[in-house]
């Protein structure tokens, strides 16, 4: 019977690039700056890596299939180094990897790291690709935002919730986030935005207007796993660990087979309850903290919540707006801006997120720390709504 | 048995250009250009060949012996658009293809050829041809397709015939000049009556054992305008030209001209009447026919001169048709690629539409080995369902403004069909007040990618509205 991650693998440090339009830094710049942090704040000395997870979504943009783009910023001393991609969910498989290298006893200390140098395509939003597959015979390419808005629609018609109020929800959400992002020194964008401005912003994606969207950006971030035992070896008396990671895929169910909504993802339902149950969290609405979800766009982390369970079906515009997810709130979600601030480098966004969780865990978020944290929840989301890849990762302390 | 037309079908693109907006526009230049009526309009992702299909599709319930199809515009200089048409049509690929090109006359050439053959053919003309922005032909020519089945027992039998082939320069087009190059009217009607039109239409009649005045109605693809009424008054002929419906609705459809102007003919005939068409284009094809009884389909050729959306705006006439490039930014970069190994493999179920039935009763596209279908857990071979032709409702839909398309915005969402099959779709055809979820939408063929570079296409389908909003006045 298996047993899951649950206190088997201790996060001993992580580091985090400065996110946003890095002009001066390729995608080797990026990883450099987030390793030197982690190795600091491990204690460690990189020769004490023995195997590595590098996450790194879009190949062709300045980075370069294979591991060796790792291995070779990083001058890793000829140990295992794998590469994952698996979408927006990249940043988290790399974790996944590494932890399992631990969990299963095959090393000591390994490393995920995850990046994406998205600046150098000439232009804002994510690459368009094609390799002359039998997709491209029939499926429509359109942009990110194109498949995360059908949800707004969907939800809408599914909830019977006015177009407005839901539109105002939204809104809300990229507000919230912009008021954390103020306090995220790495963050791409820092600036509080007013209500209005959120509302009347030019349309990206009906009902998506300029401020329901993430940016992209360029940065790097990793982590470095061991056992709890070497983590207290390293003077970290009550080390994070990693309660749980979930992962789930489409079988192709939501975009090929009549009964989806279009109103959820069932992939990001089936990962959380399977970390609550693997994270032994009973009541997630009691338990978790604080959250940092794949808010790619507004009305993503609007369904997000209902989908995670924090909030009842169709109540998610209505706990939004009364302040449920604020940073005040009962259960705080992006306190350091999100995806909404930090832009979206594909393949480091999970990382990012596991850094924002880790340092709250530890007491060490300065101007955005929540008080006393035991459970904080991340979560991607890769792909498209109706074709996705969803990873849920808990983390929490070993004691 | 006697051979005839037993079908015919039409297709216009959704686009009217509203001539008068257009021409006022050009008023500063002094340019002649036609200035009443409307000017059919291909999408960006429409070509001869696609509207060839549409024009085709109703008469296919049946495969056919042969499937013939004409057009001066094909994309493909060396690819059969009727052997792309087959897959598309998921006709059997024992069906004859031919394509007939290089003449206006080809389409009236192709359906004579018919004709005196075996029967059980199909003969489609399509165009979507070049012009040069302020030409008279920017606004005279249309897009369109007109298709005809013919067989035993049809409701119009070729009562006579007659061609003439005669190399008259009235206009040309080239690999070097691909727009058309025009030469005098005046010039090009007095010959084209007095040695081509006018002989032709007596000795066909002649053969159809009638005076031409008995015609009472034709359809006459003019090479300039006033061809008709020259001809007319030296033959004795009262019959309206219909032809000249389809002008001033849609556009001098070329090839497809005669066609048309053939189904709104036979609609309004009668039985026992004569009808003319005529096909012109280095040479001259007249036919006679004889109303012997109802020709399915006709019927529909008026209703979709008058349906559509009226497009005033200049520069999207002038981007849609080719003739202005615009800086869409680093994005329009994007080349999608087709990999004939791919197309191989599954490119007959893509362009056909074709998904698959599980052992459920349950319907997906594509097709896999697995079924989508939850309740099923073993590998299966589905039974071929084809989609193009069923109709569908948007289950989620967005008009995305960021991504790139030539005639923005980009509207895609999932549909659903009532046999169970959900698929991811382009939109098409866009109503005034936008897509919404749990419309219904109807299947068109078109362009999925092209690549300019390579000089390449792929076509798929794209959800429509069900039905076009009838045009007013130009």
């Amino acid at each position: 019977m298996a047993s899951g991650f649950r206190d088997k693998v201790a996060i001993v440090g992580m580091g985090c690039s400065r996110f946003g339009e890095r002009w001066e830094l390729g995608a080797d710049g990026l990883m450099v700056e987030a390793f030197g942090e982690a190795l600091a704040d491990a204690g460690i000395a990189r020769e004490q890596i023995e195997a590595a997870w590098v996450g790194n979504a879009l190949d062709d943009i300045n980075v370069g299939n294979s591991a060796l783009p790792a291995a070779h910023a990083l001058r890793l001393q000829r140990v295992p180094v794998t590469r994952v991609e698996n979408m927006c969910a990249t940043g988290t498989e790399a974790l996944r990897g590494a932890a399992y290298a631990v969990a299963s006893g095959a090393v000591d200390i390994a490393l995920a790291i995850g990046v994406e140098k998205l600046k150098d395509t000439g232009y804002g939003g994510l690459p368009l690709k094609t390799k002359g597959v039998q997709n491209d015979l029939w499926m429509p390419y359109g942009s990110a935002p194109g498949t995360f808005a059908q949800l707004a629609g969907a939800y809408a018609a599914r909830h019977g919730i006015d177009a407005g109020d839901l539109k105002r929800a939204m809104a809300h959400v990229s507000w919230k986030s912009h008021q954390n992002g103020v306090h995220s020194p790495k963050a791409h964008m820092r600036k509080a935005v007013e209500m209005d401005k959120i509302l009347n912003a030019p349309m990206i994606a009906d009902p998506l207007g300029l401020f329901d969207c993430c940016g992209v950006s360029d940065g790097a971030a990793c982590a470095i796993v061991t056992t709890p035992d070497i983590a207290r070896g390293l003077g970290k008396v009550n080390p994070v660990t990693i309660k749980a990671i979930q992962l789930s895929a489409s079988n192709g169910w939501e975009m090929q087979y009549g009964e989806w909504d279009g109103a959820h993802v069932p992939n990001t339902r089936v990962a959380s309850r399977k970390a609550y149950a693997e994270a032994g969290i009973q009541d997630p609405k009691q338990s978790i903290d604080m959250t940092e979800v794949h808010d790619c766009f507004s009305i993503t982390e609007l369904v997000i919540m209902e989908d995670l369970g924090l909030s009842d079906e169709g109540r998610a515009p209505a706990d939004i707006l009364d302040g449920r997810y604020d940073r005040d709130g009962a259960i705080p979600c992006q306190l350091d801006g999100g995806l909404k601030c930090f832009g979206h480098p594909v393949g480091a966004s999970g990382l990012r997120m596991a850094y924002e969780v880790y340092n709250q865990l530890q007491g060490r978020a300065g101007d955005r720390q929540r008080g006393k944290v035991d459970f904080g929840l991340t979560h991607n989301l890769g792909g498209a709504p109706f074709n996705s890849v969803a990873a849920v990762a808990i983390l929490g302390r070993l004691n | 048995m006697q051979i005839g037309i037993t079908a015919m079908g039409a297709y216009l693109p959704a686009l009217r250009v509203d001539r008068k907006a257009i021409a006022r526009e050009y008023s500063w230049s002094g340019l002649g250009m036609p200035r009443g009526g409307f000017r059919a309009l291909a999408g960006w992702d429409e070509d001869s060949l696609t509207m060839a299909v549409e024009a085709a599709r109703g008469l296919v319930r049946t495969a056919p012996e042969s499937l013939r199809i004409a057009s001066t515009s094909a994309y493909y200089t060396e690819r059969s658009q009727s052997a792309i048409a087959l897959d598309a049509l998921a006709l059997p690929r024992t069906v004859r293809t031919v394509d007939f090109g290089n003449s206006r006359r080809a389409a009236t050439t192709a359906m004579l050829d018919a004709l005196l053959g075996t029967g059980d053919q199909i003969v489609v003309a399509s165009e979507k041809r070049l012009t040069q922005a302020g030409s008279a032909a920017q606004l005279a020519y249309g897009d369109g397709a007109a298709a005809v089945r013919i067989g035993e027992g049809g409701g119009a039998r070729l009562a006579g015939f007659a061609s003439v082939t005669h190399d008259l320069v009235d206009r040309y087009a080239s690999q070097d000049h691909p727009t058309p190059y025009a030469y005098e009217e005046r010039f090009v009607r007095d010959v084209a009556v007095a040695e081509l039109i006018v002989p032709a239409i007596r000795d066909a009649c002649e053969e159809a054992g009638i005076e031409p005045g008995h015609l009472t109605h034709v359809a006459v693809a003019e090479p300039v305008g006033g061809t008709w009424a020259a001809a007319a008054r030296q033959l004795k002929v009262a019959a309206p030209n219909h032809c000249q419906s389809v002008s001033d609705a849609a556009g001098d459809l070329g090839t497809a001209m005669p066609l048309y102007g053939l189904g709104l003919a036979l609609a309004a005939a009668a039985v026992g009447d004569y009808v003319l068409v005529v096909g012109f284009g280095s040479g001259v094809d007249a036919l006679v026919f004889e109303v012997t009884g109802e020709v399915e389909g006709v019927a529909g050729f008026a209703e979709v001169l008058t349906q559509g959306f009226r497009l005033t705006s200049p520069t999207r006439f002038l981007n849609l048709s080719g003739a202005l490039s615009l800086d869409w930014g680093m994005r329009a970069e994007f080349q999608q690629k087709s990999q004939a190994t791919v197309l191989e493999r599954v490119g007959r179920d893509t362009i056909g539409f074709i998904g698959g039935r599980d052992s459920g009763g349950n319907v997906q596209f594509p097709k896999s080995a697995y079924p989508v279908n939850p309740a099923l857990s073993e590998p299966e071979v589905l039974e071929d369902v084809r989609l193009a032709d069923l109709e569908a409702k948007i289950v989620s839909i967005t008009a995305d403004r960021l991504n790139f398309t030539p005639d923005p915005p980009f509207d895609f969402g999932l549909v659903q069909f009532d046999n169970g099959a959900r698929v991811l779709m382009e939109m098409v055809d866009r109503p005034e007040q936008g897509f919404a979820v749990g419309d219904r939408v109807r299947m068109r063929l078109r362009i999925k990618s092209q690549n300019r570079e390579l000089g390449t296409r792929t076509y798929f389908w794209k959800a429509a509205p069900r039905a076009r909003p009838t045009l007013g006045d130009a």
